[in-house]
């Protein structure tokens, strides 16, 4: 694989180039964090990766002082920002930093509520219309309704006494779109699989002017609610923007929900929504789907030749989603000859290639069967010599018409 | 071809000339002189089965249910213990031993002399068994989608139409009361000038990632079941969840195609023609061998300005079923025998002696029993079926292409993209080869 990892090395180098050039960072995203439920460390880590990888955002993180100390010199400028992400939940803050961070969103500031934020600041009116629904911390029908959607698919207002906020255990579980028409869900699949995070249920208003974006499944498992629950909302606030997610419990070492593709791809959307009112990022190649979750080990989107290379290494029992990610290419090339081209002669180095293995071959030829060329042919017809490749290169043979 | 005189010669003829005033010569399989019953045995159908799995044996019952009108004699499967019980089915039901059984079409086409065939396989295996059924001038009740590919569905088009055969396509929807009401009262213009068509069919579930290699079954004839299919290891993948990947079958988006699209096209007077461009976005699996779509949305245009959208139904504000929109309002038909419309009047009109009536079948089954007896064309004919799922093959090709489609629906031809086109049909494994009919 010597010759392809050198590509890969020159094919990165140009990638960074490309990336560089692609957009300048755009806005500056403050996250809020030093007190938390869940690991505020791991997280805001992350969300500061996660961010800043879509190329849109610089992004700062600031730490409330600890549970118990003196909250009144925290003043963070929110106005300086155009999006404050919340991974907060703990003490109050002072009267004046609610003052401005109630006015940073009435005038237009952009909110990111991320996950255990759902549950900070109980008896904070404004903080709760901010976030549209809220649990915990002694919130009950007091608070406003419960918001759900029934199996029909129809929101639910519910005013039915009770606490608010509830959690099950971690596990993977769908999400489903419930305003696929908002510019943080436009052309994103309407169902996709969501690993390993905790699914709040049982919220509870004020609700005014939230618009749920998506749902998860709450089974009744362990006293769940059996209602499909609000995971993404998003929210106006005088003339702010509100992007309420609950997904993205930091868990174990991997903290599979945050590396989510889905996660990381609504919550880079969501703050731009929120910092500008419009999405420009595009649907990413890897987005998960209702058969399968889709994980970014290091929350970044695969390359064409990190395709390549992991294709050049498949073998039966091993994971297709280096093949699926240059099938997605593929499609995405539309018809571009010049793309399908470049895509092309990555493929054919590897049916030249002696260390890539005859299953990934196999999978080369089924793609070239019908955007081959005479660039790959060769290559190919070379192929229905070889025994264990011979049915597969008379395929791609046969549907290119060069028999 | 010599041509053989078959029992339903007899059938056919006696249908036509007065019963019992020509004697005609002609085999008796021997089978059909079953016990009892009210219908002779000379007039019963003589029904084969080649695919005895979850929806050969519901189709197999429903037959069953005509009483003796049809009798099944022999079957074939790859899968030799369903083989055993759909024959102890059979046994059951004839009262006797005597069912055939066979693992190999091959031999069972060389030896059975039938009138009828009930063909319930993976798309992958239509093109050559259903044009070869038609060949052996059986009439078929053939499952939906009726090929997997544009090319294949030409071909059996053609080995159907050429060999007279009466074939009925498993599109039950159009004989049941609702649709047939539906797509009766578009048809005449009942909610204005169809304009745009809505068509649900199901999401795509989840996937299993990539199961372990494992030993086929014994009872499994592994190499048989994926016949022209490449070859792939077995993976415990095998009845039913064929459906999921690609080389077999497109999905929820192609085994639905055969009922609501085709309901759509039935309404407006779409079944002989197919859209002149498609679009499509589909959204893939990114792990596992599941791979086909499980969402889509395809917006195809016909030449007379019909626009029809077929996608997930999760996508769609009526979710399943056919909705068609005229410029006077709305019609929508479902299974479990819904049927809306914007106006509820609409649904009370009655049809004038004058206006168009479709065809009508109160049971699908039934329906083929009478066809093969009156040589009457059945409810859902071949190249209606072949118009639905070319609807459906064309958006596949859009989603896989990432590009839109333009299709010449006389010449059956994609135009100006000769690397979409080859997507038009899937080369056979050797030795397989697709009939030239």
């Amino acid at each position: 694989m010597k010759k392809i990892k050198y590509f890969i090395l020159t094919a990165a180098a140009l990638a960074l180039i490309a990336v560089g050039c692609r957009k300048s960072t755009q806005y500056a995203a403050l996250i809020v964090t030093g007190q938390n439920t869940i690991d505020w460390q791991t997280s805001s880590t992350l969300l500061k990766q996660i961010l800043e990888e879509s190329g849109l955002f610089k992004a700062e993180i600031v730490n409330s002082p600890d549970a118990g100390g003196d909250m009144t010199g925290f003043r963070p400028k929110f106005s300086k920002y155009d999006v404050v992400v919340l991974n907060y939940s703990g003490d109050q803050w002072s009267e004046n930093t609610k003052q401005d961070f109630a006015g940073y969103v009435k005038n237009g500031g952009g909110v990111v509520v991320y996950h255990a934020a759902s549950s900070a600041f109980p008896g904070w009116k404004e903080y709760e219309e901010i976030c549209g629904l809220t649990g915990w911390g002694d919130r009950s029908e007091k608070t406003g309704p419960y918001v759900y959607f029934n199996r029909a698919g129809r929101m639910v207002v519910d005013s039915t006494p009770g606490p608010a906020g509830w959690y099950g255990k971690t596990r993977d579980f769908e999400v489903r779109m419930r305003n696929p028409g908002h510019p943080v869900t436009k052309g994103l699949p309407v169902r996709w699989m969501h690993p390993d995070d905790l699914l709040f249920a049982r919220l509870r208003g004020p609700a005014g002017n939230i618009d749920v974006l998506a749902t998860a499944f709450c089974d009744t498992t362990g006293g769940g609610t059996g209602r499909e629950e609000p995971v993404m909302m998003a929210v106006t606030y005088g003339k702010g923007r509100v992007f309420h997610t609950t997904l993205g419990f930091p868990s174990g070492d991997e903290n599979i929900a945050l590396k989510c593709a889905g996660f990381i791809t609504t919550l880079q959307r969501g703050a731009e929504w929120a910092a500008s009112g419009k999405v420009t990022q595009e649907v990413p190649p890897d987005f998960p789907s209702a058969a399968a979750i889709s994980v970014r080990s290091n929350l970044k989107i695969r390359t064409l030749d990190e395709n390549i290379e992991g294709l050049g290494e498949y073998d039966i029992g091993k994971s297709t989603r280096f093949y699926t990610g240059i099938q997605e290419e593929i499609r995405r090339a539309a018809g571009d000859k010049t793309k399908l081209l470049e895509i092309e002669k990555k493929l054919t180095e590897l049916l030249n290639n002696p260390s890539a293995t005859v299953e990934a071959k196999k999978l080369v030829l089924r793609e070239l069967s019908w955007i081959g060329t005479d660039y790959s042919l060769p290559a190919i017809k070379k192929l229905q010599a070889v025994p264990e490749l011979k049915d597969e290169a008379d395929f791609a043979i046969e549907r290119l018409g060069a028999n | 071809m010599k041509k053989t005189s078959t029992r339903r010669d007899f059938v056919r003829k006696s249908a036509s000339a007065l019963a019992g005033s020509v004697i005609i010569p002609y085999i008796v399989p021997s089978s059909s002189l079953g016990l009892g019953g009210q219908t002779p045995p000379a007039d019963r159908i003589v029904m084969g089965v080649i695919g005895t799995g979850s929806q050969g044996m519901s189709d197999m019952r429903d037959f069953m249910r005509l009483k003796d009108q049809v009798r099944f004699v022999a079957l074939c499967d790859v899968d030799a213990k369903r083989l055993a019980s759909a024959k102890d089915v059979v046994d059951k039901t004839n009262r006797s031993k005597d069912c055939r059984t066979y693992g190999d079409y091959r031999e069972f086409m060389e030896k059975e002399k039938l009138d009828a065939v009930l063909i319930a396989l993976p798309d992958h295996w239509h093109g050559i068994i259903y044009s070869e059924a038609a060949r052996k001038k059986w009439d078929v009740y053939g499952e939906k989608p009726i090929c997997r590919t544009i090319n294949d569905g030409k071909v059996i088009v053609k080995a159907v139409k050429d060999n007279g055969v009466i074939w009925q396509t498993g599109s039950w929807q159009r004989s049941q009361a609702n649709f047939h009401k539906g797509a009766e009262l578009v048809i005449n213009g009942r909610i204005g000038k169809v304009k745009y068509i809505e068509v649900g069919l199901p999401d795509g579930g989840r996937g299993i990632g990539t199961p372990p290699v494992q030993d086929v079954p014994e009872e499994l004839d592994w190499e048989m079941w994926l016949g022209p299919a490449l070859k792939v290891p077995y993976r415990g993948v095998c009845h039913w969840n064929w459906r999921w990947i690609l080389d077999y079958s497109g999905g929820q988006l192609t085994d639905w195609a055969g009922h609501h699209i085709d309901i759509a096209n039935w309404g407006t007077g779409l079944e002989y023609t197919g859209p002149v461009e498609i679009e499509g976005k589909g959204v893939y699996p990114v792990d596992g061998i599941y791979n086909a779509p499980v969402e889509y949305d395809i917006l195809c245009k016909y030449a007379n300005g019909i626009e029809m959208r077929v996608a997930n139904s999760s996508r769609l504000p009526k979710g399943m079923g056919t909705c068609w929109y005229g410029d006077l309002g709305w019609l929508h038909v479902d299974r479990g025998n819904r049927i809306s419309a914007s106006d509820p009047n609409i649904l009370k009109e009655e049809i004038g002696d004058n206006e168009t009536h479709l065809y009508k079948s109160d049971n699908h089954y039934q329906n083929f029993v009478d066809s093969v007896r009156s040589r009457k064309q059945a409810i859902a004919p071949i190249e209606p079926a072949y118009r639905a799922i070319s609807v459906a093959l064309l958006g596949e090709i859009s989603m896989t292409t990432g590009q839109k489609i333009k299709w010449d629906p006389d010449k059956e031809e994609i135009i100006d993209n000769p690397t979409a086109s080859r997507l038009l049909s899937r080369p056979y494994r050797k030795p397989w080869t697709l009939p030239t009919v």
